[in-house]
């Protein structure tokens, strides 16, 4: 289906026009990019150096002078100021950008803001922000004996689980984290529906809160059937070469193809109805390679006592794994999809800007970039409004772009008051 | 849950979703929304059963559909009914249900929520305020929407898989559907930020939602530096590229396949790492004596730590290198985690909750609190029909009699 006509019209609002959020310190800039690219004013508030995301590459031509391609990923659609935190003068500023403002994004750490006399213990003692919702987003939460242990995304993924699940048959080798900074994104991806919830709490006549979002129970949510096995079973599930960590060893379902690129053959390949059966057989028939499998024990095994022989059924998924390792990945995985095979191909991420249905979907956002010319494609959302177009809003800020609009042009300062700011190195 | 809490409000209280959701995915995004207090309600019938109701069944020889704990942990607080869609009562039901509905969510493979009947044409005949939030691999729109995916295929194809692993090894991916639970975070966004716009301008929409769409989103800096700076991506194990750090990686300890992570990110870190380690050597090896060269002789700095670490006892070490401010944790298993994790246990994140077939259990929690409202772990997932008479009668205006007649006719 290619629907050009049903493109989001990008000219409307968003789903969040009229929000407005303050967003400050390193662990929650996914979830003000999320609101931000949805509608709602997010300004970044970082220390005049910058923020973390800022001097993490990579960089622009590889030079860490240069705009970091991680803070792109994430700053979209938001206005950044500078403001230190820890002088008298930015405290109180940073108190009225409070005041003009719905949601605070508090990504700093457990204490900081507290004790500097500007966090929630403040905000909640002020009458006028009685409908400030606060998010607070920590590596462990806002009690607890291990409150203040220090991690990064490494150590989170190791302590929430998902590792433990992640690697190889060979368990000498490690237990893998993929990269991302997955432990930012679930735990950010939480975070935007505990502010959302709030949100829609006060739009109910409830006063605003604060929402304490532990980056540690996030991760330790999503690890899927590691809990079940463990809570109802008793049974530790063992990591194994890409595929589900079990209790009990599986099958391979993931094959090197003919060019070099891995296949994703869920299930071992095995086919979950009778037409797809039949038109796997006859593309392997086209090259020879359905060895014995149109023999009639195997639909019976396959399809109607799939318990009554397993090595039986060992021996189709060795025959359909032999079989793709002798096809270019690609035919492997468009092939199996028009035979409706959920199969898939394991793609390089950057291979995926080169697939057309991408942009029949709109979901790259092209836009600037500061420091390359002309423009480059941002993956953008992975949700279509129809009626409410997320997308890319500005480009990513640079540091302090927009302190003169906020601070003058919304916060009432005198340009030479700011003057005065910036000399101090208060902003 | 204690007596003071319970008093607080849930945050969408009022809010009510039709649930056509199955596998993982959906029910992920569903359970988020009922843990906040929505009234979800899940709609099934013989010929589309949330078939993780099947999967790891807590008695495989007992037949009963209730019995999955796998299912539980995703559908808790929800209410069940079942509707026989061929029968056109039970359709009429569940149009009934939609009207009341505030959202409804499928993760159907694209098109089959349409052939059942409820095209988003239809759907806002029934109810032109319903939200409708799809979940599918490639997304309803696009010249790839008749591929399906599940949780591991769309890692691959997003880039994900690709980017978990060793460079000399295999793509080690995820040991688990990691895009069914990231869909379903970002479905449950994707409700309530079509609520919000709703609320402000009276308008109702679809969203359509792809799940390898959710997996490129955290392949964004890859993609901009294959644009940007020209280069393909190279798998970095455990490793930091960026920053450009070491120690960054895993290590081996005592015990059975017991592992631990060290994330050295400056000076005085690397120092206690040396001293906790008893590697106070290192620090007057020049391959070592800043972060850069410490980077370029990572494959000696590794091999290094890693002798002295197989002899440590991985939770001790952890908690030692913690107390001098060294990022640092051991790979917990499932049991590390739910047994003996003391800040898991303070926070309460393992509730427990009453199920008729599977007693008292725990559940995951949800990963925030708030100040003013609760979320709820009342109960695990509904039996399968279990809200059928109270929603059929007290919710749809059902009378008893015809209940009656509509569960003898099988409408439901």
């Amino acid at each position: 289906m290619t629907t050009s006509d049903n493109i989001p019209n990008n000219a409307l609002p968003g789903p969040l026009e009229g929000l407005r959020v303050l967003e400050v310190g390193d662990l929650g800039e996914v979830a003000g990019k999320l609101l931000a690219d949805a509608g709602a004013d997010v300004i970044r508030v970082e220390p005049p150096g910058g923020g973390r995301s800022r001097h993490v590459g990579p960089f622009v031509d590889d030079d860490p002078r240069q705009p970091s391609l991680l803070h792109a990923s994430r700053n979209t659609s938001k206005r950044a100021v500078t403001l230190d935190l820890t002088q008298p003068e930015g405290l109180a500023i940073w108190k009225r950008l409070v005041g003009l403002v719905d949601v605070v994004i508090d990504a700093t750490s457990p204490t900081l803001l507290d004790e500097l006399g500007g966090g929630w213990e403040w905000a909640q003692a002020q009458p006028e922000l009685g409908d400030c919702v606060w998010c607070s987003i920590t590596p462990f939460g806002r009690t607890g004996p291990r409150r203040d242990w220090a991690a990064n995304d490494l150590v989170q993924l190791a302590l929430g689980g998902p590792m433990m699940s992640n690697g190889y048959d060979d368990h000498s080798l490690p237990p893998i984290r993929p990269e991302g900074e997955h432990s930012v994104a679930v735990s950010n991806e939480y975070a935007v529906s505990g502010m959302l919830a709030a949100l829609w709490m006060r739009n109910a006549g409830q006063p605003g809160q604060l929402i304490d979002v532990s980056i540690h129970e996030s991760v330790s949510a999503t690890t899927e059937g590691a809990f079940p096995n463990w809570e109802y079973f008793g049974r530790l599930v063992q990591r194994q070469t890409g595929r589900h960590a079990s209790p009990d060893p599986t099958a391979a379902w993931q094959f090197l193809a003919a060019d070099g690129q891995y296949v994703c053959l869920i299930n071992g390949g095995l086919p979950r109805g009778n037409a797809a059966w039949d038109g796997l057989l006859d593309w392997m028939d086209e090259h020879d390679a359905a060895d014995d499998l149109r023999d009639e024990q195997y639909q019976e095994l396959l399809f109607r006592d799939p318990r009554a022989n397993p090595e039986g059924r060992r021996h189709v998924a060795d025959t359909i794994g032999k079989f793709v390792q002798s096809l270019p990945a690609e035919e492997v995985y468009r092939r199996s999809q028009s035979l409706h095979f959920a199969w898939g191909i394991v793609r390089r991420p950057e291979e995926n800007l080169d697939d057309p249905h991408w942009e029949d979907r709109g979901f790259f956002w092209e836009g600037e970039l500061p420091g390359v010319e002309g423009t480059v494609r941002y993956p953008g959302a992975p949700y279509r409004f129809t009626r409410s177009p997320v997308r890319m809003r500005r480009r990513p800020p640079l540091l302090g772009e927009h302190n003169h609009e906020v601070y003058v042009g919304e916060l009432g300062l005198t340009a030479e008051e700011l003057r005065g700011l910036l000399e101090s190195g208060v902003v | 849950m204690t007596t003071m809490t319970s008093e607080l409000p849930l945050p969408l209280d009022g809010v009510r979703v039709t649930d056509f959701s199955w596998i993982v995915a959906g029910p992920q995004a569903t359970r988020i929304l009922a843990d906040l207090g929505a009234d979800v309600v899940k709609v099934e019938n013989e010929s589309y059963l949330d078939s993780m109701r099947i999967g790891l069944r807590q008695d495989p020889k007992n037949p009963s559909l209730n019995r999955s704990g796998f299912h539980s942990n995703l559908s808790r607080n929800k209410r069940g009914i079942t509707a026989n869609l061929f029968h056109p009562k039970g359709r009429e039901a569940v149009e009934r249900l939609l009207a009341e509905s505030d959202v409804v969510i499928e993760n159907y493979s694209a098109g089959a929520f349409g052939r059942m009947g409820f095209s988003w044409e239809r759907l806002q005949e029934i109810n032109p305020s319903l939200i409708y939030v799809s979940v599918s691999g490639f997304g309803h729109v696009g010249r790839d929407a008749s591929y399906t995916t599940w949780g591991p295929s769309a890692q691959a194809i997003s880039g994900a898989t690709a980017m978990s692993g060793l460079a000399d090894q295999p793509p080690a991916g995820w040991g688990f559907s990691y895009l069914d639970h990231s869909a379903g975070y970002y479905a449950a966004i994707a409700a309530l930020m079509a609520l919000h716009h709703r609320a402000r301008t009276g308008e109702a929409q679809h969203v359509d939602m792809s799940q390898i769409e959710c997996g490129m989103v955290v392949s964004a800096v890859p993609m901009l530096d294959y644009q940007v700076n020209g280069r393909r991506y190279v798998r970095v194990g455990n490793r930091s590229r960026y920053p450009s750090t070491a120690p960054h990686n895993t290590y081996p300890c005592a015990g059975d396949d017991r592992w631990i992570a060290i994330a050295v990110d400056d000076e005085d870190q690397w120092i206690s790492l040396c001293e906790v380690l008893g590697l106070d050597g290192l620090l007057e090896d020049s391959r070592f004596a800043d972060m850069a060269s410490r980077k370029a002789n990572e494959d000696a700095l590794d091999t290094a730590i890693g002798a002295v670490t197989c002899e440590r006892e991985p939770f001790e070490l952890m908690i030692e290198l913690q107390a001098r401010g060294v990022p640092a944790g051991v790979c917990q298993r499932t049991d590390d985690k739910q047994e003996r994790d003391p800040q898991l246990a303070e926070r309460g994140f393992y509730p427990t909750a009453p199920h008729e077939e599977l007693g008292e259990h725990r559940y995951e929690g949800l990963p925030m609190q708030f100040s003013g409202a609760r979320s709820r772990m009342d109960r695990g997932a509904p039996l399968l029909g279990e809200h059928n008479h109270a929603v059929l009668t007290e919710l749809l205006g059902y009378s008893d009699e015809e209940f009656a007649s509509m569960l003898a006719e099988l409408a439901i």
